[in-house]
């Protein structure tokens, strides 16, 4: 079996005259976390769009699976296993937590016509949501409406959600923005233990002690180009990474 | 009841069958629709063409009626509901304009003078009318109540909830918006068919200017009265705004103060309606009753 889950080959977006993902290659291995680094603007989040399915590319390819996703729309792809996160999150607000997760649950599951029959309201839906729920730590506000949970709560529910679904490859975008230092640690051991369950993560992240020590390998892109690759311990060395985030030596402009 | 108490009734009925089509789209797939009164139109001149020049009787025209509904439900909902916002509301009410003026100006519909002379509804051999014809509309509007509260409990009422919530969260979770709005979109004008058929024969002759703009409106002000997403909010919104003119018939020209007045305390105090999420009656008045579900 090829050991690339999903292979990204010169993909470019132009949006204008602006190349926001310019000839991007990378492969996510079964089984690894991939973080995908890069400083504001430099495609990262277009980058995810486009894998997702949200834009379509100029041109390049992606395939997910051993099949080609590109031109496909989001929901056919999320529906091929392939799930995602956003860097803003979209909890659905008046539902409660738990039919947050048991919609997740029931759209894979029930196809059409059987979700026209299915009820959700059934005990072993709200069991098997529930333990899932209680997985990512949030089996005590499994009857809170979502929109009123804080943001941790949030990240941890949208993981929940993408867990329901079944997805085979998450697409984490900067899941740890804005948590406060203990929620952090909390969402590092959630994201290894989604891993442990056999799930592929592509993580966008701005916490660099974070992404080093939780992912596998690095994609490190600027300007819409892939810049460096490799293990956080390679990436850490690395001249051009230091330079796109600190700026070269010696030099005195600080803007 | 006089007949004056059951006309306005009826009305109210067949409204509120109507009002519960509206909040599918709006109320629970999130989709805006000010052209509901189109299909409402659609229903009754396709129940009153299959029973004058059809000679059906209402009984084997409404599958018919419910059917055609549904296909230009379809075939309208397919365009405009990769619209969103206000895109898709000036959609809907461009829909409106021009089945209306279909209606109007091709003279297979009648033109200006409509179509009379729609038969009464028989059951066993008895033409229905007056309080007898409004228990039948009550049995529909029961029918379609039961259908919505089922709705709300499959999955795909779920996934509509969340195509209204959050759409590109839905989307990413495998959920086709196009696929269950519209399934939302040809339920809401299936029930406005219905509320059409019924209509035209208690009317027993419709013609264009039953079915314009303003209606639309009003439906939609029904709707969020009552409270959109609510099961009972549609019939509470109608009976409110079917009966308040009426009561009001005293105050003559001051009654259209009293009612936008009305309507404008609702948006200012109780945005989500009457019944809706946060209203003050679902707050203060259920707890007195419900247990709250553990």
């Amino acid at each position: 079996m090829n050991p690339a889950l999903l292979e990204v080959k010169d993909l470019s977006i132009h949006f204008g005259g602006l190349r926001a993902v310019d000839g991007v290659n990378f492969a996510v291995n079964r089984g690894e976390i991939l973080g995908l680094l890069g400083p504001n603007g430099a495609g990262k989040t277009v980058t995810f769009n486009l894998i997702s399915g949200v834009y379509k590319p100029t041109s390049g390819e992606i395939w997910f699976n051993g099949k080609r996703i590109n031109g496909l729309p989001s929901y056919a792809i999320a529906a091929l296993g392939l799930g995602r996160t956003f860097q803003i999150v979209k909890p659905f607000s008046t539902l409660t937590v738990l039919e947050n997760v048991l919609v997740a649950r029931g759209i894979t599951r029930y196809p059409a016509p059987s979700c026209l029959w299915t009820s959700w309201k059934s005990r072993q839906e709200a069991q098997a949501a529930m333990a899932l729920l209680d997985r990512v730590g949030l089996a005590d506000l499994a009857q809170r409406k979502a929109g009123l949970l804080p943001l941790g709560n949030l990240r941890r529910l949208e993981i929940a959600r993408a867990l329901a679904v079944g997805h085979k490859l998450l697409l984490l975008d900067e899941s740890f923005s804005g948590l406060r230092h203990e929620e952090i640690s909390q969402l590092e051991a959630l994201i290894r233990t989604i891993q442990q369950a056999g799930i592929t993560v592509l993580l966008i992240e701005h916490n660099m002690r974070v992404s080093m020590a939780l992912c596998d390998r690095i994609v490190v892109m600027e300007y819409g180009k892939k810049l460096a690759e490799g293990t956080p311990a390679v990436i850490q060395q690395d001249e051009r990474v230091i330079e796109a985030y600190l700026g070269r030596k010696g030099e005195s402009d600080a803007s | 009841m006089s007949s004056y108490a059951i006309t306005i009734l009826t009305l109210i009925v067949i409204q509120a069958i109507v009002v519960c089509g509206l909040n599918v789209i709006v109320g629970y797939a999130g989709q805006i629709s000010l052209g509901h009164a189109a299909f409402f139109g659609i229903g009754a001149y396709s129940a009153a063409l299959l029973s004058t020049r059809g000679g059906l009787s209402f009984w084997i025209a409404l599958p018919l009626v419910l059917i055609i509904s549904a296909l230009t439900g379809l075939l309208l909902g397919l365009p405009s509901l990769r619209l969103k916002h206000d895109f898709l509301a000036i959609t809907t009410i461009g829909i409106n304009f021009i089945v209306q003026a279909i209606f109007l100006y091709v003279p297979f519909f009648g033109g200006a003078l409509g179509i009379s002379g729609i038969p009464r509804i028989q059951v066993f051999g008895e033409a229905l009318k007056g309080a007898h014809f409004l228990y039948l509309c009550l049995v529909f509007l029961g029918l379609v109540m039961a259908i919505c509260w089922l709705f709300t409990r499959v999955f795909a009422g779920l996934a509509c909830f969340a195509l209204r919530e959050e759409e590109a969260a839905a989307t990413s979770m495998g959920i086709s918006p196009v696929r269950f709005k519209l399934l939302a979109f040809m339920l809401g004008t299936v029930f406005a068919g219905l509320g059409g058929a019924l209509y035209a024969h208690y009317m027993r002759f419709v013609s264009a200017d039953d079915f314009s703009f303003p209606l639309s409106v009003s439906f939609l002000a029904m709707l969020v009265l009552g409270g959109m997403g609510s099961l009972l909010g549609p019939l509470v919104g109608a009976l409110i705004l079917g009966a308040l003119p009426e009561l009001f018939r005293p105050l003559a020209e001051f009654r259209i103060l009293f009612y936008a007045l009305m309507l404008l305390l609702m948006i200012r105090f109780q945005p989500g309606g009457i019944l809706g999420e946060s209203s003050l009656i679902r707050k203060r008045l259920f707890p007195l009753f419900l247990r709250r579900q553990p």
